[in-house]
């Protein structure tokens, strides 16, 4: 029973991560109507990002913590005004065939200049060691990553349904035609859309950047299975992606467990029954399906 | 009418000079790539549905074909057939129940039930061999003739890779195929019109997946191996790149696609070690630039007819959607 | 660094000028076409990249060289071209380049190849094509069993090799109980069953045994290393058979679990210098593996690797001396058969005792093919031990080479009686 509580509560910590991309992916999604294959890759950059600030301005974890996925975010602003404007009304295939080319360009090039193996970072030393709560034993670190992403996709949250431009945006993502109609200049909140969407993945990549190799194929298997966990959640749904990524963390934890050959399945069987009973996914409307 | 007979015999030039050009096994692979693009294109091109996991069926057919010959000594080309036979049943009730799903909701079920094939591939050793594969497939050839060389398979392989695509274009052509391009422009009207349009899609569903399985069947005959790879969904992502970059909705496009994505693999391997960079720009360039595809391009300018230029207005990417909820 | 230089001008300069000469069969060596063709495939862009790739292309080149020198242009009995080709870990990539290599650039050789299942395609390619292949970089002993051949040979290590080493020396030590973590592929599959039959031969006891997702999205095992916690106090050693990136996250995320200040240390089945570069020391210190070789082992070993070094400015990892020695003794077995025809090389290969820098001891085994030489239980040094940039290791025994490969009674090759 111990174990199985301790293996829960570690899952949601694999959760932190899949509801930080998700919820970027979902917030783009719902916005832009585009796959950002490039989740994975920018994930990637934060991770080095948060490297190469220590490396080269002896940046700290924390201030990189900031810095990254702005920097994440600059990237992702430049390619949203320089490419994928362009086929916004064309099929969502053209981008996400476009996003799947900076992949590739993108891993390759990190790959040319960093080799494949990665580099090393340490975890902040405030952070270093573990901690035991009751019959719990867990690296401080994690801990850590657990609260630190709750907090932000509350904030996430928050920003999107109780402010005035969060307010624009769930209109723009529900209904773009008639909020265009009341004269909301849908078009001006892409590009910052999009900016915060993907330095949620820079931000994922920085707190990762000490659990994880920090090399250029991180986050290479890891978009298919994110998208999968949007498509749970409901397309577009910013409280059905976090939601279903702790879940699903927590539950791919405990198959881990008992049947680990399975725990990669899992996400693929729930999504498969999700859609088939509930095609709109667990939190999303039921239009579009 | 002179000019596309004189275009369809430099095609049948160019097909069957291809192995003396390139070496054969790739000349082989792009044929039977070339039928599972155009197959997988039955669905995306001409009926609207984007399936993100045709590898199930394309790998299934394979790993059929593969056991068929080493563990029953069924001789080639009966085995890719029980390939094609295996990917059509299993595409029945997987599709069957995909097809209830519409745009990337259909695309991320199939999607699911690829992965599972993965699983089941990956866990299920003592026929597939796991991730080590099935190795060393015997080319068992009906009446005792070798078919050891590269080159004799490749003129084995080619009729039946084109019997494949004739029947690829025969499909679209019929009018099956229009009832489907109908579903594809507006799937309520054709509804509204009295066609069962679920039975409809299923149907080209079977068929498009049958061909995929029979074209993994030439393929894994090609090698002589098939490992977990085959089944991956690098490999659904593989196909659809082939049929974006030669050109949704086009006849010859998916076998263009193949073409150039194959022969880029294969050059860029003992060219570089930077393939990412060289293939990742290529599709960045080709989605801005040349987004009708090789042959969507090409087609307009090469051929003046005016039923072609209607026929390419229509094929002309998926339709555009206002930025409203995805089909 | 002069001489360096020296060296290698004269060492093209002998490789340009036969190709002036009125080409081959001046010495005693026939070529069949005139020329020899060794054809490195590997994964230069991959996983696997930096375990030999690019590098290993290397070495191949400087052995060719080094034997162009050493004999003038008779030994070869003309040019040796190397070609090379990035399998992009595809296994039909990897195959049909070999069978490319072989029928149109003539190739003698097919050398390297990691990834077990592109190795054991590219043997059948082989088999069939009737020319000579050197696994090096595939570890999966299927090379030298059911899928063993005339034509392939297994040249440097396989995953018995490694288990047997490391789990005999490590339950000798006093870690006899065991819980090994494995990826779930052909080659963690066969470590854990190599593994789990090593310790259990050792007196050892295999706690329990875990496949780790593959692919591996999340890049994380702490599941597993909270079970490792769970198995305590019985638990000593966490058998880690993981590769590539999923060592490294493993290994990481064993640090940060503090599992070794817990009593449980840990045995890695397959680690390459290059991992130990990327982990750095402190993440894997005490660590012991078995290794085919090691760059600062004795004072021939560090002459080959400071020559290696001259040219790619890293040290070279065991698949990359491997690559090397392995293209010399193939050119070694033509110049002893005087010609290249595969069939007259390999009876030259078979049977053959040689001691060299990479190889002590070395044997090609007759029956299965499998090159025997000593091995090595390595461990990884503290930190403040490490004197040296890239010298992480100290050699801790040698593993005969009687003993280090799977005995012939356990073989079931096809060319074994």
């Amino acid at each position: 029973m111990e174990t199985i509580l301790i293996q829960l509560f570690n899952g949601l910590i694999n959760g932190a991560f899949y509801a930080l991309l998700s919820l970027g992916l979902a917030v783009i999604f719902g916005m832009l109507h585009v796959v950002n294959f490039m989740h994975g890759a920018l994930y990637m950059l934060g991770a080095f990002g948060a490297f190469l600030l220590g490396t080269t301005l002896g940046v700290s974890f924390w201030w990189a913590l900031v810095v990254s996925p702005l920097a994440v975010a600059a990237v992702g602003y430049l390619v949203e005004r320089t490419l994928l404007r362009r086929l916004y009304n064309l099929d969502v295939l053209y981008n996400l065939l476009l996003t799947f080319g900076l992949t590739l360009l993108v891993q390759d090039v990190m790959r040319l200049r960093f080799g494949i193996q990665g580099v090393p970072y340490p975890a902040p030393p405030q952070l270093q060691g573990a901690v035991v709560i009751g019959f719990m034993f867990f690296p401080a670190y994690r801990l850590f990553v657990l609260g630190f992403s709750v907090v932000i996709c509350l904030g996430t949250w928050w920003l999107i349904e109780r402010t005035r431009v969060g307010m624009i945006i769930r209109a723009s993502t529900e209904n773009p035609m008639l909020t265009r109609a009341l004269g909301v200049d849908v078009d001006r909140w892409i590009p910052p859309v999009f900016a915060f969407g993907v330095a949620l993945a820079g931000l994922a990549g920085v707190l990762a950047a000490p659990m994880r190799a920090v090399s250029p194929l991180m986050g290479a298997d890891l978009i298919i299975t994110t998208f999968a966990i949007v498509v749970i959640g409901g397309m577009g749904s910013i409280l059905g992606s976090v939601v279903t990524g702790f879940v699903v963390g927590a539950l791919s934890a405990l198959v881990a467990v008992y049947y680990p050959a399975a725990a990669n399945l899992l996400v693929f069987v729930i999504m498969a029954i999700v859609l088939l009973l509930r095609p709109a996914g667990l939190f999303g409307t039921a239009e579009g399906a | 009418m002179i000019r596309r007979g004189l275009g369809w015999a430099a095609l049948a030039a160019v097909a069957l000079a291809l192995p003396w050009v390139i070496y054969p096994v790739l000349a082989t692979d792009i044929v039977t790539w070339g039928l599972f693009a155009a197959a997988f294109d039955i669905l995306l091109g001409y009926t609207g549905l984007l399936s993100f996991g045709q590898a199930a069926y394309f790998g299934g057919g394979a790993y059929t074909a593969a056991l068929l010959a080493q563990r029953a000594g069924v001789p080639f080309p009966l085995n890719a057939l029980g390939g094609a036979l295996l990917a059509g049943l299993m595409a029945i009730p997987l599709m069957g129940l995909a097809i209830r799903r519409r745009g990337i909701y259909f695309a991320m079920i199939t999607l699911a039930f690829a992965e599972m094939v993965f699983y089941v591939v990956n866990e299920w050793r003592s026929l597939t061999g796991g991730e080590n594969g099935v190795q060393g497939i015997p080319r068992l050839a009906p009446g005792g003739l070798s078919l050891a060389s590269p080159l004799v398979y490749y003129y084995a392989a080619l009729p039946l890779g084109v019997l494949g695509l004739l029947l690829c274009w025969r499909i679209v052509r019929s009018p099956f195929g229009h009832v489907l391009l109908a579903i594809r422009e507006n799937e309520v009207r054709t509804e509204m019109l009295g066609y069962p349009v679920r039975r409809y899609k299923l149907l080209a569903a079977v068929l498009s997946c049958t061909l995929s399985g029979f074209a993994g069947g030439l393929w894994v005959m090609n090698h002589g191996f098939v490992a977990l790879d085959a089944v991956h969904w690098s490999t659904s992502g593989l196909v659809l790149t082939m049929v974006l970059l030669g050109g949704i909705g086009t006849r010859l496009g998916p076998l263009a696609g193949a073409a150039l994505v194959l022969y880029l693999r294969d050059f860029l391997s003992t060219w570089t070690d930077a393939w990412g960079v060289v293939t990742g720009v290529i599709f960045i360039i080709v989605v801005l630039v040349f987004r009708r595809g090789i042959v969507g391009t090409l087609e307009p300018l090469l051929v003046r007819r005016p039923q072609a230029q209607a026929e390419t207005r229509t094929q002309a990417a998926l339709s555009p959607q206002g930025g409203g909820p995805v089909p | 660094m002069i001489r360096w230089t020296a060296l290698l001008c004269a060492a093209l300069l002998v490789l340009g000028v036969p190709a002036s000469r009125p080409a081959a069969g001046q010495g005693a060596v026939r070529l069949m076409h005139g020329k020899m063709v060794i054809a490195v495939i590997n994964d230069q862009s991959g996983v696997y990249a930096d375990i030999s790739g690019k590098n290993g292309v290397e070495a191949v080149k400087m052995a060719v060289e080094d034997f162009q020198k050493k004999y003038e242009a008779g030994g070869a009995g003309g040019m040796v071209d190397v070609l090379s080709a990035d399998h992009q870990n595809k296994p039909d990539v990897g195959a049909s380049k070999a069978a490319e290599f072989y029928d149109r650039d003539n190739a003698d050789l097919v050398i390297d190849v990691p990834t077990s299942s592109v190795g054991i395609a590219i043997a059948h390619v082989a088999a069939q094509k009737r020319r000579l292949f050197f696994a090096v970089g595939a570890a999966t002993t299927a090379l030298s069993n059911e899928d063993c051949n005339k034509y392939t040979f297994h040249y440097g290590y396989d995953t018995y090799m490694l288990a047997n080493g490391t789990a005999i020396a490590v339950v000798k030590q006093g870690g006899s109980q065991w819980y090994i973590v494995y990826p779930n592929y052909a080659f963690g599959q066969d470590m854990n069953a190599k593994f789990s039959a090593a310790v259990a031969h050792a007196g050892g006891k295999v706690l329990l045994s875990d496949p780790t997702p593959f692919p591996n999205p999340t890049e994380d095992f702490s599941t597993f290393l909270i079970k490792a916690r769970s198995l305590r106090p019985r638990l000593q050693i966490l058998g880690a058979m993981q590769a590539g990136q999923d060592l490294v996250n493993l290994v990481k995320q064993y640090n940060e679990y503090g599992l070794r200040q817990q009593g449980v240390n840990l045995a890695i089945g397959l680690l390459f210098l290059s991992d130990i570069n990327s982990l750095t020391p402190a993440a894997l210190q005490g660590t012991v593996f078995t290794t085919a070789w090691y760059w600062n082992m004795d004072k021939d070993a560090r002459a080959w690797a400071d020559r290696f070094y001259a040219r790619t400015k890293v040290r070279p990892t065991f698949p990359d001396a491997a690559d090397y020695d392995g293209a010399w003794q193939y050119l070694e077995a033509v110049r002893r058969a005087g010609t290249d025809d595969p069939d007259k090389v390999v009876a030259q290969l078979e049977g053959y005792r040689f001691n060299d820098f990479f190889a002590r001891h070395g044997q090609i085994r007759k029956q299965d093919h499998v090159l025997l030489h000593d091995a090595y239980l390595a461990q990884v040094k503290a930190p403040a031990d490490v004197k040296e940039p890239w010298d992480y290791v100290k050699i801790v025994s040698t593993i005969p080479a009687a003993q280090a490969f799977q005995p012939l009674s356990e073989v079931h090759c096809s060319m074994a009686p």
